[in-house]
C-alpha cells in the first residue's frame, strides 16, 4: 500500500493510493491519509485507480477523510479511471452517494473548483 | 450420477490479525484458482474473507485473538451452477449476521449522517450470494458462498 500527494494550483490537493486497500492496508495509511485529506480547508481528490482492493476499512478511511475536509469547509471527490473493483465496491456501499466519483481526472478537479 | 458434486475442501489455519488476514488472500486466491473459480467470483470472495477476518479481529475480543481462525474452502457443481463455499471458524464472541433484518440495509443519507460502522457486513452481504451462520462448541461457524453459472 502507498500513498503520495501533490499540491496544484488554486488549493487543490492530490492524493495518489496505490495496492491494496484492505484491512491491514487500510491501517497502514489511515493516518497519514488523514492528515493529507482533513487537515486544512482545500479541495482534494483522491485517485484511487491504482487500488487493487478497496474493504470496509478503506472505505471507513476515505468517509472520515471527506467528513474532515467538509467540517474544515472544503470537499473531496474520488478519480477512479475506470477501476472497475473500486467502483462496484463504493456503488454497492452507497459511498459514491456520499462523496462524488468521477472517471475523468479534469472533471474530478473541475468538480472542485466550482 | 449425484446432484451437486463437491471438489475437494482445503483448510488453512491462520492467527487472527491483519496481516495473517493478508496471508488468508494469497491462500484463497491460489486454491480458488486450482479449482478453476473465475477472477470474477475471486474478487467477491476476498472481499468477503477480509470483511469476515476483519470482524473477527475486531469483534471477536480476547478469546478470538488467542485462538486459530480456520479457514475451509472448496467448490460444488450442480445443475450448471457452480458455487464456491468458503467457511471462516473462530473462538470469538458469538455473532450471527444472519439475524439482521432481510433486504437491503440502509444508505445514509448524507455525509454528515454517514456512520464508520456497519460497513463491512453491508459488504459481505453485497458481494455473497448466500450467508449461513452455526455456533457450535464455543465457535463460530459462518459459511459464505458465491455462485456462477458454466457460462460466466
Amino acid at each position: 500500500m502507498a500513498i503520495r500527494y501533490e499540491d496544484a494550483n488554486e488549493g487543490v490537493r492530490h492524493i495518489f493510493l496505490s495496492g491494496r486497500l484492505d484491512t491491514a492496508g487500510s491501517e497502514q495509511i489511515a493516518s497519514e491519509f488523514a492528515s493529507l485529506a482533513g487537515s486544512e480547508k482545500r479541495g482534494v481528490v483522491v485517485h484511487l485507480s491504482d487500488v487493487t482492493f478497496l474493504s470496509s476499512m478503506g472505505i471507513r478511511a476515505l468517509i472520515a477523510g471527506a467528513k474532515a475536509q467538509q467540517a474544515q469547509g472544503g470537499r473531496m471527490v474520488l478519480h477512479v479511471a475506470g477501476n472497475d473493483v473500486v467502483s462496484r465496491t463504493l456503488e454497492a456501499t452507497g459511498i459514491d452517494d456520499l462523496i462524488p466519483m468521477f472517471e475523468d481526472d479534469d472533471d474530478a478537479e473541475r468538480a472542485l473548483l466550482n | 450420477m449425484p446432484a451437486s458434486v463437491k471438489q475437494s475442501r482445503v483448510e488453512l489455519t491462520i492467527h487472527a490479525d491483519t496481516w495473517d488476514a493478508r496471508r488468508a488472500s494469497v491462500w484463497l486466491e491460489s486454491a480458488a484458482l486450482a479449482q478453476s473459480v473465475p477472477a470474477e467470483q475471486i474478487v467477491r470472495l476476498d472481499h468477503c474473507l477480509d470483511e469476515a477476518l476483519a470482524n473477527v479481529i475486531k469483534h471477536g475480543g480476547d478469546t478470538a485473538r488467542a485462538a486459530a481462525v480456520v479457514l475451509q474452502f472448496c467448490v460444488r457443481r450442480g445443475q450448471g451452477v457452480f458455487t464456491a463455499e468458503l467457511m471462516v471458524v473462530d473462538e470469538g464472541a458469538a455473532f450471527d449476521p444472519s439475524v439482521l433484518p432481510e433486504g437491503p440495509m440502509p444508505k445514509p443519507a448524507s455525509l454528515a449522517e454517514a456512520s464508520l460502522g456497519g460497513l463491512g457486513l453491508l459488504m459481505i452481504r453485497n458481494f455473497s450470494d448466500e450467508l449461513s451462520y452455526r455456533r457450535s462448541k464455543g465457535r463460530n461457524h459462518l459459511t459464505i458462498c458465491v455462485s456462477w453459472t458454466a457460462a460466466t
